[in-house]
């Protein structure tokens, strides 16, 4: 019954993600509607598909709640101030291995482009240990470091190290000569200066690409590692989900996950929008 | 008329404009061609560039005109003899001599006007550079475009710009190597006359490469014509036609034809040689 009575907005919802998205079109450029407009488009498929599952197959709600119920969870998780605070402790886990792997795998990056002897020493260790997914270390993580903070920050570490490591080198390699002849001759004397002032700027939008890349391993990493071991974090809220039979909070969960997902993404490209 | 002008513009204790801004001397270049042979790219090239001189080199593909001004800008040292600019031995790239690429080299993530100001950061306080950067700016008609980003503006006005970098910084040599050679027949024509008119009012040292016959007799006051590979001096001539020339006036047809006359002798050697696809202009 509460189902039905949560159901009842719906339709309302979605006529109004319609209606706002109509309203896109014609106030804000073209572009603006045509970069939301498959978002909203894949939204409504889901919840079409979500909805005729429910009625054709009629499951218990412990299986596949319905799309009111989860909003509803979704809401009552997020005003209890759970969702955010789970989502916050994820978020900071990711953010730690990230700046670490920033600050190692960035100038790493810099040394394996510019150095021929150190590409030819760390390239093969590179390649060997980028197959392994980093779930592969989940086990290794928790025999090491336990259940605590270190593990999974480890675990994000190797995440977004190689994306970081990765782009960096293309970044730095692909810097037109051009740009270091032109600096040279507009007075960079040292190798420092060129570096700074000409090279790194250059490579600045790969190096971008790498950090925004390896975010988004390392937060699909991090989920992963609070499945298996955590007692918070997004992760822990989805096993805990699961553990209860509550498959409406799994969802909330993924759905969180996938919301913070794509808006650390649209804040990055805008960012390096705002750079290049 | 214009050469008086370059006395005022010499500094204390530097020569006077009689001596030379450049000397090349005996100069050759072979490279590796990575397949354990040797390239003879510049054979005993001599050539003394006075101050104030607008110097253009043509000559076949290959026959190394690049190789000299790379040499010149410090980018690449001779395999025998010696380059003096200034009375000083080049020895790598300097603030000294500024270069304009062919394909510009703008900054782009820095604004037109960041890009102006990026040789003069080290030498002027901000207020200064801005001033200096902006007068450049001004003087080639893009000041409004200050705040751009390079990949906003035209190939012509990118080359604008680049050209403003560099006479901002106040070289004693300018290097400029096929600048023009991306552009199309107008705005070729156009920028022509502007680094003309910069070049008369601010007169410096030039050396310009170039495919064009008509560009090198249009712009320069002596042209240089080298052989084909390996490279020397075939031809040097001096124009004394007086600025702004006329392209149509058979005075400038008669040193053209003398120029291309040169050219097509070394051309048929590339031709005979390559059989390929060599050519000038």
């Amino acid at each position: 019954m509460p189902d039905n009575s949560d159901m009842t907005p719906l339709p309302t919802g979605e006529g109004r993600l319609q209606a706002f998205a109509k309203e896109h079109a014609s106030q804000a450029s073209k572009n603006a509607a045509a970069a939301v407009g498959p978002y909203v488009l894949a939204l409504l498929m889901v919840a079409l598909v979500w909805q005729l599952a429910i009625v054709a197959l009629d499951p218990p709600s412990t299986i596949l709640p319905s799309l009111g119920k989860v909003a509803g969870t979704f809401f009552e998780e997020l005003f209890s101030g759970e969702l955010l605070v789970n989502a916050g402790v994820s978020l900071a886990r990711v953010a730690t291995a990230w700046l670490i792997s920033g600050v190692i795998g960035i100038p790493l990056g810099v040394l394996i482009a510019r150095n021929g002897m150190a590409e030819r020493l760390i390239d093969p260790v590179i390649e060997l240990f980028r197959p392994i997914s980093p779930l592969a270390w989940i086990p290794l993580a928790i025999l090491w470091f336990g259940i605590g903070e270190a593990g999974k920050v480890f675990i994000i570490f190797i995440a977004t190290f190689f994306p970081i490591v990765l782009n960096t080198v293309d970044g730095i390699k692909r810097v037109d000569p051009v740009l270091l002849r032109a600096g040279q001759v507009l007075g960079c004397t040292n190798s420092a200066e060129l570096f700074f002032r000409v090279m790194l700027p250059a490579a600045l939008p790969s190096i971008l690409v790498g950090l925004r890349v390896s975010f988004g391993t390392g937060w699909a990493a991090i989920i992963a590692a609070e499945l298996v071991a955590a007692n918070s974090g997004l992760g822990y809220l989805i096993a805990d989900g699961m553990e209860i039979l509550r498959s409406d909070l799994v969802m909330v969960g993924m759905i969180a996950i996938g919301i913070i997902g794509v808006l650390v993404d649209a804040l990055f490209k805008a960012l390096a929008k705002r750079i290049a | 008329m214009e050469m008086t002008q370059i006395a005022a513009n010499g500094k204390p204790g530097t020569p006077t404009s009689a001596d030379a801004a450049i000397e090349i001397t005996r100069v050759s270049k072979q490279f590796h061609d990575g397949e354990g042979g040797v390239v003879e790219a510049l054979r005993s090239t001599s050539l003394t560039i006075g101050q104030g001189d607008f110097i253009a080199v043509v000559g076949p593909s290959g026959c190394g005109k690049s190789t000299l001004l790379n040499m010149l800008g410090g980018f690449d040292t001779p395999s025998s003899g010696n380059i003096l600019v200034e009375n000083e031995p080049v020895e790598g790239p300097d603030i000294e001599r500024g270069m304009v690429f062919q394909d510009y080299a703008l900054f782009p993530w820095l604004s037109v006007l960041d890009n102006v100001m990026f040789g003069l950061r080290k030498t002027h306080s901000k207020e200064d550079a801005r001033a200096t950067a902006m007068k450049w700016l001004d003087l080639v008609g893009l000041k409004d475009f200050a705040k751009k980003h390079p990949k906003h503006l035209s190939g012509g006005m990118k080359q604008r710009v680049a050209i403003a970098r560099t006479f901002a910084t106040d070289p004693k040599v300018i290097l400029m190597d096929e600048p023009f050679g991306a552009l199309d027949a107008l705005t070729r024509r156009f920028l022509q006359q502007q680094l003309l008119k910069i070049w008369s009012e601010h007169r410096k040292t030039v050396v310009f490469i170039t495919h064009s016959v008509q560009e090198a007799v249009y712009l320069a006051n002596r042209v240089v014509v080298m052989t084909a590979r390996p490279g020397r001096v075939k031809l040097d001539q001096k124009i004394d036609l007086p600025y702004p020339r006329t392209i149509t006036a058979p005075e400038f047809r008669d040193i053209e034809t003398r120029v291309f006359e040169a050219l097509d002798e070394e051309l048929a050697k590339t031709f005979a040689v390559e059989g390929s696809d060599a050519y000038a202009d």
